[in-house]
């Protein structure tokens, strides 16, 4: 799915086989996956933590208010992440 | 020199396999694992390490850093602990994938694996249809293959499966990808086959042809565009055909460790038959952080300073890290030469010699020798 595309009421969530992880040994954010493991950067796993059935609309305004960001930009970058994951199959749309 | 932590250990449980396949990775001289060659308990007659020492070894690997775990052989569900095992993996946090044949696998069998916890498992083929499929296999295998993916996917264990490719299954590239399409797998990996082992023993069978590899590269480049987003497709590249080498392991002792039925932990699955002269560290004598840290072994190709020239200046030695030591080994005779794939080794001509066999009009395959299961040979002590 392109990113523009993603409407605000789509629930992402974790594709199956895929884990959330934090690595012990690193401390870092992990998406392991058959054969792959993916380190996750700070926005990333933000936005990762919170696909658990929750719309992309709320994941955007939770983000917004705890880092008092602009919805907009913030809304396109996320657009931007998911829609990059999902075309390697690590998350789903619901 | 800082040393990397690993994130996957491929943990070859057994090499009993009741498949015969040509292009088997195993090394040839697998009666290894017949041979008590070390001090054993559990009751294991062959060699193989009890389910205590290899929770042991999944426990010492998560320690050292490990995130994905990857149950192999040989057949796994030739052991019946193996379940056990992929439970002592979770609770070590890993990430659990069965790379399996699926003979063997029944219903209280997949239930079992799930109950464990098993994050995914790899199903191999060797075909899109029984007669070839079993012909490759030497044993009727394809139909239950059939069977088992259709309970995997009803139990929701998620599927990938996985193809070896090479001249005898390579033109059936577009059916190998509807048959992927129509079993639901998520992920498929059409591997062009990679010459160790059983494979390297076969190797004038097994070669594609030139034109077979262009032809299937476009096709596999077709159907992952068409695919994307729906089934994740892998497709190993046929090295002989390259001009660069793989990068192998991403690099030797820096990403992977394997072990293998006897203990032995190697950096690369094939090291052991490809490159004898190895010292091989065993897990019933020394914790698995010292072999990954300290050993020889896990030493022996780490970083960029062992390499020779072309390597050694070459701006491409971070990225292909020299391609793989098992195959310069098994072409040059010299684990440490640059793997000869690559287009500036000087050994390059055993690599075209190769492919000239293969590709001159008056090329005759000939016929494989099928991979024989350890415990078929005579036991030599």
């Amino acid at each position: 799915m392109r990113a523009t595309t993603i409407s605000d009421l789509a629930r992402p969530s974790l594709a199956k086989g895929v884990r959330l992880q934090i690595d012990s040994t690193t401390g870092k954010s992990v998406l392991l996956y058959p054969e792959g493991i993916v380190e996750l950067n700070e926005t990333a796993h933000e936005i990762l933590s919170r696909c658990d059935g929750r719309t992309l609309g709320e994941i955007v305004r939770e983000l917004a208010e705890e880092y008092e960001a602009d919805s907009n930009a913030l809304a396109a970058d996320v657009r931007d992440t998911l829609s990059d994951l999902q075309q390697r199959k690590l998350i789903e749309f619901k | 020199m800082t040393v990397p932590h690993p994130y996957a250990l491929l943990a070859e449980i057994t090499y009993r396999c009741p498949l015969h396949c040509p292009y088997c990775s195993n090394p040839v001289a697998a009666s290894l694992c017949e041979v008590p060659r070390r001090p054993q308990g559990g009751g294991y007659s062959n060699g193989e390490l009890t389910v205590e020492e290899w929770k042991r070894v999944i426990r010492e690997a998560a320690a050292l850093g490990v995130l994905q775990i990857g149950f192999s052989g040989g057949e796994p569900l030739a052991r019946r602990d193996l379940a056990e095992l992929i439970r002592a993996a979770r609770e070590a946090k890993l990430y659990t994938n069965l790379i399996t044949s699926g003979i063997g696998l029944d219903d209280d069998c997949v239930r079992a694996l799930r109950d464990a916890g098993l994050d995914s498992i790899q199903l191999s083929f060797q075909s899109d249809e029984s007669s070839l499929a079993d012909e490759i296999a030497g044993a009727r295998a394809h139909e239950r293959k059939l069977e088992v993916a259709a309970k995997l996917r009803a139990a929701g264990i998620p599927l990938s499966l996985n193809f070896v490719i090479h001249r005898r299954n390579i033109d059936r590239l577009p059916q190998i990808i509807d048959l992927t399409e129509a079993l639901g797998a998520e992920r498929v990996e059409l591997a062009n086959v990679q010459f160790y082992g059983w494979a390297f023993w076969n190797r004038a069978a097994l070669l594609p042809t030139r034109k077979q590899v262009d032809r299937a590269r476009d096709i596999a480049t077709a159907a992952k565009a068409r695919l994307a987003g729906k089934i994740d497709i892998f497709y190993v590249l046929p090295d002989h055909y390259e001009t660069r080498p793989k990068p192998c392991l991403n690099g030797w002792g820096q990403r992977y460790l394997t072990v293998n039925p006897v203990g032995d932990v190697l950096p690369c699955p094939t090291a052991s038959s490809a490159i004898p002269a190895l010292r091989l560290e065993n897990v019933r004598t020394r914790d698995l952080d010292w072999i990954w840290q300290e050993s020889e072994s896990f030493n022996r190709f780490r970083g960029t300073e062992w390499m020779p020239e072309p390597c050694r200046s070459c701006p491409q030695k971070e990225i292909d890290f020299g391609g793989c030591r098992c195959q310069a080994a098994l072409l040059t005779g010299n684990a440490a030469n640059t793997d000869p794939v690559c287009e500036f080794s000087p050994n390059r001509a055993f690599v075209d010699a190769v492919l000239r066999n293969t590709n001159s009009s008056s090329d005759n395959a000939g016929d494989w020798t099928y991979r024989s299961n350890p415990s078929a040979l005579p036991v030599s002590v």
